[in-house]
């Protein structure tokens, strides 16, 4: 990273920034689309159908009602904490697109840390979390928290561990650094020389960004909504733009680490990289409508007896083979 | 590049200070533990002003993602109302001490600064990660690891802690 703040390197950061928070709207709106037209196919049903051709305009039809509606705020809530929340979840979310190289000359902001730094900014979201659920004075938000709180923590571990076997490997926390020493065929990427690194972190990574099967701060058969039960309007909107925003980061990073990134067999680009990240995405909708949702003791067993000795054996065995 | 850095600086220092007087002073606990990310997010912007990406987001990593999380876990399980005896305004004397206390180690270090200024760069210099890992496990790879066991012994004594309330 380069010490001068120069107003050209502030104003591409900014400009990086609002092009992120376009994408990411953007996104919001198809994602949701294609989420539910994905359930309903699972479950053998059409899924949304009336708004416009194929039901394509109902996201935009929910995102008209959601800006519209109300925001309540329910008695003896903590006003500071409870408006504090949403946006806690939402802004910082942007700033971890910052570092995702989209395509060779495609990266909002290119520093050597990239890593470390989507790592360090996705914390926040829990912290929203915790805020919300706190601060919205509601036993469901609070158990919702409660949760949040205990499968974060424990995810994060394994998490940590699959990108440093990585980092490790590659010698560099930079993104596009590790984008460019894979090669361009499926058996050059990452994934070929660590598949338990890969499968360790799309696991923790479904835990971190509270994905069925691992959806229980928000379990709606159990807690209302868990967390954000109080929210209504725009304060629910941002936590589930941020729910999806955090989705795009997680698969984002998932491809560069372990796929290759914008590299593939033809025609280099940031279509193989867009094309990758909404793979996993998808892969991410269908297990959520296949898989049934965990208990919290299958879900912590999984997590300590699991992953983590399975993370820090394979972290091992990295440190080992590149020591040879 | 002097102005923006002075606007930074400045900026990180109202937080760290609002921050501050949010951890200490406010009735509910969860109100000071915003306080208190506010205070350690301002502090990583100081290490980035410093330079120091590196230092920044492992501040922002571990104290904010990490440690503030499990403050909050305590405090979830303390169920920590604003309205508790503690809430009470706190009297004088204690006060004055705390204030006291909060001033001791600007008192101890002010000294040896003013005696032995460091160089100050108009650039702070880039250290690169390699060098800084290399630094850590070679020259200072003694304090490295006598922090480490100090960790260890603090997470030792929380468990001994424990063990000993389950047992009576």
């Amino acid at each position: 990273m380069n010490a001068t703040i120069s107003f050209d390197s502030v104003l591409h950061v900014v400009l990086a920034l609002v092009g992120v928070a376009v994408f990411v709207g953007l996104n919001g709106l198809l994602l949701v689309y294609a989420e539910r037209k994905v359930a309903g196919f699972i479950q053998r049903r059409p899924g949304p159908y009336e708004v416009g051709p194929q039901g394509i305009l109902q996201a935009v039809a929910d995102a008209l009602k959601l800006i519209g509606k109300q925001l309540v705020r329910p008695d003896r809530a903590d006003p500071l904490l409870f408006w504090m929340a949403p946006v806690l979840a939402f802004f910082p979310v942007l700033l971890l697109f910052l570092p995702l190289p989209f395509s060779p000359l495609l990266t909002g902001w290119d520093v050597n840390l990239g890593l470390l730094l989507i790592l360090a900014f996705a914390g926040f979201n829990v912290l929203a979390l915790l805020l919300a659920g706190w601060g919205s004075n509601n036993k469901y938000g609070l158990l919702g928290a409660a949760r949040a709180v205990a499968q974060s923590v424990a995810y994060e571990i394994p998490l940590l561990l699959a990108v440093l076997a990585i980092a490790f490997q590659e010698g560099t926390l930079s993104l596009s650094s590790i984008v460019a020493t894979q090669g361009s065929m499926p058996w050059q990427w990452n994934i070929a020389v660590q598949p338990l690194a890969f499968l360790i972190f799309l696991i923790s990574a479904l835990g971190e960004t509270n994905r069925a099967p691992f959806d229980l701060p928000e379990a709606e058969s159990e807690l209302t909504a868990g967390f954000h039960t109080e929210y209504s309007g725009m304060g629910f909107g941002m936590f589930f733009l941020a729910e999806y925003a955090n989705m795009i980061v997680a698969c984002s990073v998932c491809t560069v680490l372990f796929l290759g990134g914008w590299k593939g067999p033809f025609l280099d680009g940031a279509w193989w990289f867009l094309a990758k990240v909404y793979a996993l995405l998808l892969a991410m909708m269908w297990f959520r409508w296949t898989f049934p949702r965990v208990r919290f003791d299958q879900l912590l067993n999984l997590n300590w007896r699991w992953l983590l000795p399975l993370g820090v054996l394979n972290l091992l065995a990295t440190a080992f083979v590149m020591k040879l | 590049m002097e102005t923006p850095a002075i606007l930074a600086f400045g900026f990180y220092f109202l937080v760290i200070v609002v921050g501050c007087f949010m951890a200490v002073g406010s009735a509910s606990l969860v109100r000071a533990l915003v306080g208190l990310v506010a205070t350690l997010l301002g502090v990583a912007g100081m290490y980035l002003l410093l330079n120091a990406p590196f230092m920044a987001f492992m501040q922002i990593l571990i104290y904010v993602g990490a440690i503030c999380v499990l403050i909050f876990f305590a405090l979830m399980l303390a169920r920590a109302d604003a309205d508790g005896d503690e809430a009470d305004p706190a009297p004088a004397p204690r006060v004055f001490k705390g204030v006291l206390a909060a001033m001791l180690p600007g008192a101890l270090l002010a000294p040896i600064l003013l005696l032995h200024p460091t160089a100050s760069h108009l650039l702070p210099p880039d250290v690169p990660l390699a060098d800084l890992g290399r630094r850590l496990m070679e020259d200072y790879v003694l304090p490295f690891e006598l922090i480490s066991v100090v960790l260890l012994i603090s997470m030792a004594g929380a468990v001994l802690l424990v063990w000993e309330r389950r047992d009576k």
